[in-house]
């Protein structure tokens, strides 16, 4: 064991006296997770910067045949839905006094989005069916963003308007009234709209806690996931670069003077893999408390923190000591490593910010051990307790126990 | 009982169709002395010491190194010996101290006796004051000593030197070659391999002569120039032809043979200081006018050139 120390420190004081290295490992982390956290507004809660929108509602209320009460008008309750409490960080609503001012308002690119109401709103929901009416969108194409939501959020509420007069349809059917269909069906629709249930349809609702211990008042600052994702993903760079120095020092004769001193192989071999692991665990242990300090990022328990960081060194210090095993010179370790990295970053979600994917991409991100890391530090940062966390690992360490199963192997031949 | 035994030691690389590079090589080294493995570059000397450093498993034979096999017992022999390998093999971004520990840990020392053996290492080769620098800011010559200090830690009982003086300066050179001597002096076994031949004979109480992987010679410096005879050769070039002086100076007393080469006189002689005077005046006599003339004294590279038909350092 003190053989296996004495290599283990050895190297480790060697890598935190290599400044291009230390700058590799900890600083190009956090530089990147710090500006992409900006980037995306940073401070505790998402925040992408609300649409601009011009609004024009042009509606006007509809004649009321004799004897009945005039509809209310459904462009104003369109209008309320728009500049409602609820939407009021998705969209930053102007309504202006017409739809031309509106469209020169996107023109002039005080808005991303002119909504315009046309003047047959109100008639065409509440009219004899098969009246057809659209609301406008006037978009600025450069905000593509800007405009999907706005148009999404448009698309519900019409949704909603469409529902309302379908289901109050269905539902004078079924109370088997007779006569005159579409004035019962403008009645429950103008009911449906009165108590607001079109808005009903547009609240906002936060996901189900992902552990079981989750506050669902928590919310995770994107720049916690970009910088686990970032962590991640130089782990794989920290533990290559000490794993390399087992080529660099073949070449360099130290290894093979090594192997001349009463120094078994697997004793050297034990302290080059101990050295990677314990050099990639201190890196991730700083960039967590960096990543606490800087960003204030709560990780999570410090039980569930210690498996992750266990586990992910595990990880990294096995894939790099697998790619250097078939590899033949630093140089190659060096070019096959890094390509290898990215594809798994890509491929895990390193750089989504995120770790939560959907359709084809979940299913490609829970082939990466990466991935699963990934999983379990956002597990961790939601509030998850160390079987919660657990439970996403199991994965990451078979990776582990198969990369350093068969570096083993092939050390112990080349090295025989 | 020799310290070192080497027998029918044999290496080949990617067998069957490989390079031989060690064919079939015995000798002894006897406790207490230096002996000396020269050489041609790629004869094979390295690929013998890696083998008695268990560095390289043999493709046959075995070298039983203090009693123990390296083929068998490799641990062992590790205990024993000590290595300096041809190329600087310390860590550059580590003082000389921080060296010396570290590898003294890897011979298994530690504690007090480890902190003592590294300040007498340290004394040994006149690094004290330095011992806190890192390597990579040290000359040639002092990452050498160091290089060396490493592989005497542990107080080994035999010390592989493979061309510790390669490209060094001829201070350190001397510094290097006098450090040996004085180990030898201590007690210490020591084998060195070499290509220069001054280097071998100034050192070598027994020289080994290898070449293409096979041991064409073996034994003491005089036993060895005892091959090709103890007479000094003199090359003569004069400026007219030389048929007839080389007649004449066959025919002195210490001249044992004269020939024509190429264009200069070849003649072997008993005393080339007794002999030379003569050979002038009997030119002078014959109307010719010596030119140029030199002496080879019998030595390694005569031994080396007569039984391989190459120089030593083509």
């Amino acid at each position: 064991m003190t053989k296996i120390w004495a290599i283990s420190w050895k190297d480790l004081r060697s890598t935190m006296r290599n400044v291009p290295a230390l700058a590799m490992m900890l600083l190009a982390p956090l530089a990147l997770a710090g500006l992409l956290g900006f980037a995306f507004g940073g401070g505790d809660t998402f925040q992408i910067a609300a649409t601009k929108v011009a609004l024009a509602n042009a509606d006007v209320r509809p004649a009321a045949a004799a004897g009945e009460a005039a509809p209310p008008l459904a462009g104003d309750t369109f209008a309320g839905i728009l500049t409602s409490k609820d939407l009021e960080d998705v969209l930053d609503v102007a309504k202006v006094g017409s739809a031309a001012k509106a469209r020169r308002r996107v023109d002039d690119g005080d808005a991303a989005v002119a909504v315009i109401v046309p003047r047959d709103f109100t008639a065409a929901l509440y009219g004899k069916q098969g009246k057809q009416t659209a609301v406008e969108l006037y978009v600025n194409p450069t905000q593509g963003l800007g405009s999907s939501i706005t148009e999404s959020v448009v698309t519900q509420a019409l949704l909603d308007f469409n529902g309302a007069r379908a289901a109050a349809t269905v539902a004078a059917v079924m109370a088997g009234g007779t006569g005159d269909h579409d004035a019962a069906a403008q009645a429950a629709a103008a009911r449906f709209l009165q108590d607001g249930g079109a808005s009903r349809g547009l609240v906002l609702s936060d996901r189900e806690p992902l552990a079981s211990g989750g506050d669902e008042g928590d919310k995770v600052a994107p720049v916690g996931l970009i910088l686990a994702g970032m962590m991640v993903f130089f782990m794989f760079f920290g533990a290559s670069n000490v794993a390399r120095t087992i080529l660099t020092e073949d070449a360099a004769g130290t290894l093979p003077r090594m192997l001349t001193t009463p120094t078994s192989t697997g004793t050297i071999l034990g302290g080059k893999f101990s050295s990677v692991f314990l050099t990639v665990t201190v890196q991730t242990v700083v960039l967590l408390v960096a990543g606490r300090i800087l960003f204030g990022i709560d990780w999570g328990s410090l039980d569930a923190v210690t498996l992750l960081t266990l586990v992910g060194a595990a990880v990294a210090s096995g894939l790099a000591l697998l790619i250097i095993a078939v590899v033949r010179t630093p140089g190659q370790a060096g070019a096959i490593g890094a390509g290898v990295y990215l594809v798994l970053a890509l491929l895990g979600g390193n750089f989504t910010g995120t770790a939560s994917t959907s359709g084809v991409y979940a299913t490609v991100q829970k082939l990466t051990p990466n991935g699963w890391l990934l999983l379990g530090w956002d597990v961790a940062m939601h509030g998850g307790d160390l079987a919660d966390v657990a439970s996403k690992l199991v994965v990451p360490l078979v990776f582990a126990v198969v990369f350093f199963a068969v570096a083993v192997l092939r050390f112990r031949r080349r090295y025989a | 009982m020799s310290i070192v035994e080497v027998q029918a030691l044999r290496k080949q690389y990617e067998p069957p169709k490989g390079v031989l590079a060690v064919d079939d090589v015995s000798f002894a080294i006897e406790r207490g002395e230096i002996f000396s493995l020269l050489g041609p570059n790629g004869a094979g000397k390295s690929t013998t010491i890696s083998m008695l450093s268990c560095l390289l498993r043999p493709s046959g034979g075995d070298a039983l190194v203090d009693g123990h096999s390296v083929v068998a017992n490799a641990q062992a022999v590790k205990s024993v010996i000590g290595v300096v390998p041809q190329d600087i093999a310390v860590y550059p971004d580590m003082t000389a101290r921080e060296n010396l520990v570290f590898w003294g840990r890897m011979y298994g020392l530690a504690g007090a006796e480890l902190k003592g053996r590294v300040d007498e290492v340290l004394e040994l080769i006149s690094l004290v004051d330095r011992q806190n620098d890192r390597v990579d800011r040290f000359s040639g010559g002092m990452k050498r000593r160091v290089n060396i200090g490493v592989a005497l830690l542990h107080k080994p009982r035999v010390l592989y030197l493979d061309e510790p003086t390669v490209g060094i300066d001829p201070q350190s050179r001397r510094s290097i070659l006098d450090g040996i001597l004085a180990l030898r002096d201590q007690g210490m076994t020591v084998l060195y391999t070499t290509h220069y031949m001054a280097e071998a004979q100034e050192l070598s109480d027994r020289i080994g002569i290898v070449d293409h992987g096979k041991m064409i010679a073996l034994g003491t410096h005089a036993e060895l120039v005892r091959i090709v005879g103890e007479e000094a050769r003199v090359d003569v070039t004069v400026d007219k032809a030389l048929d007839g002086m080389v007649e004449r100076w066959a025919a002195l007393s210490g001249v044992s043979s004269a020939s024509v080469e190429e264009d200069h006189a070849e003649l072997l002689v008993e005393d080339a200081n007794e002999v030379l005077p003569r050979l002038f005046e009997e030119a002078a006599a014959g109307g010719s006018r010596i030119t140029a003339v030199s002496v080879s004294e019998p030595n390694l590279e005569l031994v080396f050139l007569h039984l391989t038909g190459r120089a030593l350092r083509e």
